[in-house]
């Protein structure tokens, strides 16, 4: 064989396998048409395996014979590949297609109490002016619960306060029944005052928030069970003013900074002097209508100065300190934020209820 | 408090609409919660005069009558079913076209076949009393044709007097803060008795044998008394005032407790023996028959009106039945004394007779009234029952009592409202509400907190510039000098105390003791469950089914619960999520994922606990049903799951399972888990359980899902995980080694023994250890089980290549010779 057949046989091969590189039909078929020409075994191998028949003057020319031959092919190879894969990817993203309009494979959606969230949102505002939330028990004494806060016993003030009584804790020393320690639970927060006087010198600056029980007939404004959110503020300065300031800074963040509010004597036996704070109305906005009996106004909460016994009591000497005290229903403030009808939905847990509530 | 403001105008002037007034009195914490206005809803009812009065001719229930609505108009033809009309009588006619209360409109209409005009009211259908079976029959002198809202139509305030102004009791009292309000004078009704023949005490002896209780008691003596109706303009007053007429004597009583605040008690005086009255505590097992027909059973406790012969009465709270004033009573005793408040108080409640006339003793009486109210009352009944007052009174304690006297320091009074408040303009203010003020004493002393059963009274001596407030009779709640600043702010409107925010000393940062709480709330409803929050009382039976006895030393009862459904502090989360379930499934809801979080109770060494909890319940689907995933119904592993994230999330620990004793009844006798964690330093913290409900407990209650998933956890224990301070993890050096390893055990072996095995054996290279297979059948013995768990070790990066592969024939060894586990390949 002389060098010219053997450029012949290259050459046959190279037009052989661009043919069928171009003729490839995907990805499996090039690569096998690459494994049939430039394998191990594969046809331009064989062709170099001629070379031993060539004269040996001849032999050191065919590398530069093969050699464009090779690049050619492979180079066809690549460009062939690469149109090919182009294709397939888009055969495959055609064949990926789904209907983007299906639904997601969904999650059960979960969700917040909307009575614990209000006692959050209510701590977060006072939170801004440094009160903390302070724990307090519901299973409280008639000590805590009424006499220290200045409602003695027999005293007509305590009618504002149908109380559930409990056992006395086994072991209480056998008393006459007038001086029985009674035990009860805690009709309002209010108690948390004395306990947190007691743990704490002043300034003072706490809320304490929780459930609270009274005898009371269940309708749509009122339940044995309810929550209430107590806070106290203590230090030498603290003025009426100060309470003023403070309700007005929680009204405007809790219903909207427009809001007009209204500060107006009260009477609770544990403040003097005593204040019912309104909102206006936040169904008719001052107009008049049945949820606000037709005043325009809501009472939102009940306040006051910390009356001295009740300091004193707390073991804070009421000539040097002074301080205000509040307590609100936070049924109350939730059911005037989201515009809740029925008190009772709040401890019936309708699923649909508790979902209406996005946080 | 009802007040018909025709009533009140006797006593003060008033020019503001009843709106402006309501307003005006709220604001000065007389809070006014309703406006009536009587005769507001009605239109076209006039006086008319029967003119006869005859059978129906088709009807024997009914009447036919004629009736005359004024000159001019022609007369009407009204058919009527009441009996007690007679040709004469002035009556009320709603004539054609009218409206009555409830929109009930009135027009020509056939009656059994006859026309009828109109309609004759009774005041029931007016709204004006709560008789409704007879035509209300007006004074013979009522001017016919007038219209009926001319006669009787008024406003009524319904006040909210607060307990600590019995002052206000009263329609005098309120007169008074509207004068406060507006300025304008009080005027006092012109009390005088016309007394006559012999003095009182030829009739009536008093003898007060407790003056603790009964600090005064008057008496006034009246004979030739006609007992009657009272007037009718008098009827109506009571009437709008919410107190039913009875007899011109009780009227006169009940107008007196009205008008002044005083409550009075009348005494046919043939009832009292001798005329004689004694003031006593009973005799242990003394009874009396009270005026609702019902027999007392006494004791000392209660202090009696009595007789000679026995009790007369309740003082202050109810006479008795034998000295009522009746029709034929001709001589009347009347009664105006003090009590003390607390025995009235207890007494009423412990008869359940609480009165208008026992609520006004409970807030105390001013002194002076006690002589005021007997003899307005024996005006009164002057007046409207005739007969002859006795001349003087008998009086226990005819010496008036001096005026208090509180001092008080204007600038703490400013200080305490932030506001800078003069002394002058606080003595002005106080002038409004008859408190006089003149300069304090240097020995005066200002009383910062009064003497009580909670600690001595605090006064502190009168500075410069302090002042003495005079207090008038009647306002016994103005006792320290607190009061007297409520009562500046009050009358000055606290509307003008200018609002600040807090410029004081901040307290020191403290920790918010519901972090935790708050953070597991939050990543509990982000796993999709929902919060819910259940009653704290729950029925003796929710415990009952949780195996507690009925007399359960540790349950919590309440003495007087509400309902029997709520008597009893819940010792368990599950019964209240139990019932969430139940209700969702009667709404069809049946897939519930739902926690709370929340306190527990149970006495423990007697002493009330209170133990923070979450509790969590799992019923029904793990995930929504849709089109792109297979529903699956919630297993006791999803409870454990949740668990061990949450720790994961909490603390650098995982959670190992154990087997504990299931609650007979409440948990699946096998599928009831106890987690543990164990910390750093060795202590193993039990966080709670997990388990499926017992299905008995189920059925008890109703509810139909088949597998329901418990979860309660002590939030005292999750706060025992919370590490004191994290440190960061290494993240520079290899990645850890993974290797599998599954062993062949007995199949009653629990896994979690077999991890607490390797955990032991791998020492702390071992960084993870999760169980990715769990196989039991055909390649096993019946009563094998193999677990193939993946181990993720952090090999010493100086040991031998070979160190890992070492350590984990160790591992095998080590479960071979502990418990016979067989590695499979
Ligand atoms: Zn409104």
């Amino acid at each position: 064989m002389d060098i010219g057949s053997f450029q012949g046989r290259l050459e046959a091969l190279r037009v052989g396998a661009i043919s069928d590189i171009g003729a490839a039909a995907d990805l499996d078929a090039l690569a096998d048409v690459e494994t049939r020409i430039l394998g191990r075994k594969g046809e331009l191998k064989s062709v170099m395996g001629g070379i031993g028949a060539l004269p040996a003057e001849d032999r050191p020319k065919v590398g530069a014979l093969a050699n464009p031959v090779r690049e050619a092919i492979e180079s066809a190879i690549e460009t062939r590949r690469e149109v090919l894969g182009t294709a397939a990817l888009e055969m495959r993203l055609l064949a990926e297609r789904e209907d983007v309009t299906l639904p997601g494979r969904s999650l059960w959606r979960g969700g917040l109490h909307p009575i614990r969230e209000t006692e959050r949102e209510i701590a977060r505002i006072f939170g801004q002016f440094g009160f903390v939330v302070v724990e307090s028990p519901e299973v409280e004494t008639d000590a805590l619960n009424f006499e220290a806060l200045n409602i003695p016993a027999d005293h007509p003030a305590r009618d504002l306060w149908d109380t559930i009584y409990v056992q006395p804790p086994t072991g209480t020393p056998e008393a006459p029944p007038d001086e029985e320690p009674r035990w009860l639970l805690r009709t309002h927060t209010s108690p948390g005052q004395i306990r947190a006087m007691r743990a704490t010198e002043p300034p003072i600056r706490i809320l304490t928030p929780g459930r609270c029980y009274r005898y009371e007939a269940v309708d749509a404004s009122h339940g044995f069970e309810f929550f209430q959110v107590e806070g106290l503020m203590v230090d030498e300065d603290t003025s009426m003013g100060t309470l003023r300031g403070l309700l007005d800074a929680f009204a405007h963040a809790m219903f909207g900074a427009g809001r007009p509010t209204r500060f107006r004597p009260g009477y609770y036996p544990f403040t003097e002097p005593s204040v019912a704070f309104d909102i206006q109305c936040v169904v008719c906005d001052g107009s008049g209508c049945p949820a606000c009996g037709r005043s325009g106004w809501m009472t939102i909460l009940g306040a006051g100065m910390v009356h001295p016994v009740v300091l004193r009591n707390g073991g804070i000497d009421p000539e040097r300190y002074q301080g205000f005290a509040f307590g609100m229903g936070t049924d109350r403030i939730t059911m005037l934020r989201y515009a809740i009808r029925d008190i009772r939905a709040f401890l019936a847990n309708d699923l649909r209820f508790l979902e209406g509530f996005p946080a | 408090m009802r007040v018909p403001l025709s009533w009140l105008r006797e006593y003060v002037d008033v020019d503001l609409s009843p709106e402006a007034l309501a307003d005006r009195l709220t604001l000065l914490g007389m809070e006014v919660r309703g406006i009536e206005r009587i005769g507001a809803d009605w239109s076209r009812v006039v006086v008319g005069e029967l003119l006869t009065v005859d059978r129906h001719p088709n009807s024997a229930r009914l009447s036919l009558t004629t009736v005359r609505v004024g000159d001019g108009e022609p007369t009407l033809s009204i058919v009527c079913g009441a009996t007690n009309i007679a040709p004469g009588q002035r009556i009320p006619v709603a004539l054609p076209g009218s409206v009555l209360p409830g929109d009930r409109r009135i027009e020509i209409a056939k009656l059994a076949g006859v026309e009828s005009q109109g309609m004759l009211c009774s005041g029931d259908e007016l709204g004006l009393s709560s008789d409704a079976d007879g035509i209300l029959i007006l004074p013979a002198d009522t001017p016919i044709g007038l219209p009926m809202e001319d006669l009787v139509g008024d406003v009524v305030l319904d006040v909210d007097v607060k307990p600590n102004r019995g002052d206000a009791l009263s329609i005098l009292g309120l007169a008074r803060e509207v004068s406060a309000a507006t300025g304008a004078p009080v005027r006092w009704p012109g009390i005088v008795v016309t007394e006559s023949g012999d003095a009182t005490a030829d009739h009536v002896r008093v003898d007060v044998l407790d003056t603790e209780r009964c600090p005064r008691f008057v008496a006034r003596y009246l004979d030739g008394v006609s007992v009657g109706p009272s007037p009718f303009a008098v009827q109506q007053r009571l009437t709008a005032a919410g107190m039913r007429p009875i007899s011109n004597i009780v009227d006169a009583s009940n107008y007196v407790m009205l008008e002044l605040g005083k409550p009075i008690h009348t005494f046919d005086a043939d009832g009292v023996p001798n005329g004689h009255i004694i003031v006593r505590g009973a005799e242990p097992g003394e009874r009396l028959t009270t005026l609702d027909h019902v027999e007392r059973v006494l004791d000392p406790e209660v202090l009696l009106i009595a007789g000679d012969d026995g009790p007369l009465g309740l003082a202050g709270v109810m006479g008795g039945l034998d000295s009522e004033v009746s029709d034929t009573t001709s001589r009347v005793i009347v009664e105006s004394a003090l009590f003390d408040p607390v025995s009235i108080r207890r007494t009423a409640f412990r008869f359940a007779l609480r009165s208008e006339a026992s609520l006004r003793f409970e807030k105390g009486q001013e002194h002076r009234l006690a002589r005021i109210g007997a003899d307005r009352a024996a005006q009164l009944i002057l007046a409207w029952g005739g007969g002859r007052a006795a001349t003087e009174v008998v009086d226990t304690d005819p010496v008036e009592l001096p005026r208090a006297r509180v001092a008080f320091r204007p600038a703490r009074v400013a200080r305490l409202l932030g506001v800078d408040l003069p002394s002058t303009e606080q003595a002005a203010l106080l002038a409004r509400v008859e408190v006089t003020t003149e300069p304090a004493d240097p020995t005066d002393l200002v009383p910062i907190a009064a003497a009580g059963p909670t600690g001595a009274a605090q006064q502190v001596p009168a500075a410069e510039g302090a002042l003495v407030a005079v207090i008038p009779g009647h306002r016994r709640d103005l006792v320290i000098e607190a009061d007297i600043a409520e009562e500046v702010a009050r009358v000055r409107g606290y509307e003008t105390l200018p609002g600040t925010l807090p410029t004081s000393a901040m307290p020191a940062i403290r920790p918010d003791p519901r972090r935790l709480v708050d953070h597991l709330r939050g990543w509990l409803s982000g796993q999709g469950l929902l919060e819910v929050v259940t009653h704290g009382l729950i029925g003796p039976e929710d415990h009952a089914r949780l195996g507690l006895a009925a007399d359960d030393p540790a349950t919590i009862r309440a003495l007087n619960p509400v309902t029997a459904d709520h008597s009893e502090l819940r010792r368990s989360l599950l019964p209240g999520l139990l019932t969430v379930l139940a209700d969702a499934e009667r709404q069809r809801r049946p897939d519930v994922a739902v926690f709370e979080v929340g306190p527990i109770h149970a006495r423990v060494d007697g002493q009330p606990t209170e133990t923070p909890m979450v509790g969590v319940l799992l019923a029904g689907s793990a995930r929504p049903a849709t089109w792109a995933a297979t529903p699956r119904a919630w297993d006791l592993a999803d409870g454990k799951g949740l668990v061990e994230a949450l720790v994961a999330r909490i603390a650098d620990a995982s959670v190992d399972w154990r087997a504990t004793t299931p609650h007979a009844g409440v948990e699946h006798p096998g599928r009831t888990a106890e987690g543990v964690v164990t910390l750093p330093d060795g202590r193993a913290v039990v966080l709670g359980r997990v388990t499926e409900v017992h299905p008995a407990l189920l059925a008890a209650m109703d509810i139909r899902a088949p597998h329901v998933i418990s979860v309660g956890l002590e939030i005292g224990a999750i706060a025992a995980i919370e590490p004191g301070r994290v440190q960061a993890g290494r993240v520079d050096g290899p990645p850890p080694v993974e290797r599998d390893l599954a062993v062949v055990v007995d199949a009653t072996r629990g896994a979690g023994d077999v991890a607490a095995i390797i955990r032991d054996a791998a020492g702390p290279s071992l960084v993870g250890l999760g169980l990715f297979d769990r196989y039991q059948g055909a390649q096993l013995g019946a009563d094998q089980v193999s677990l193939a768990w993946r181990l993720r070790l952090d090999p010493d990066p100086s040991a031998p290549e070979t160190a890992t592969d070492d350590l984990m024939d160790h591992i095998a060894t080590v479960l071979s010779e502990r418990i016979g586990a067989r590695r499979r390949a």
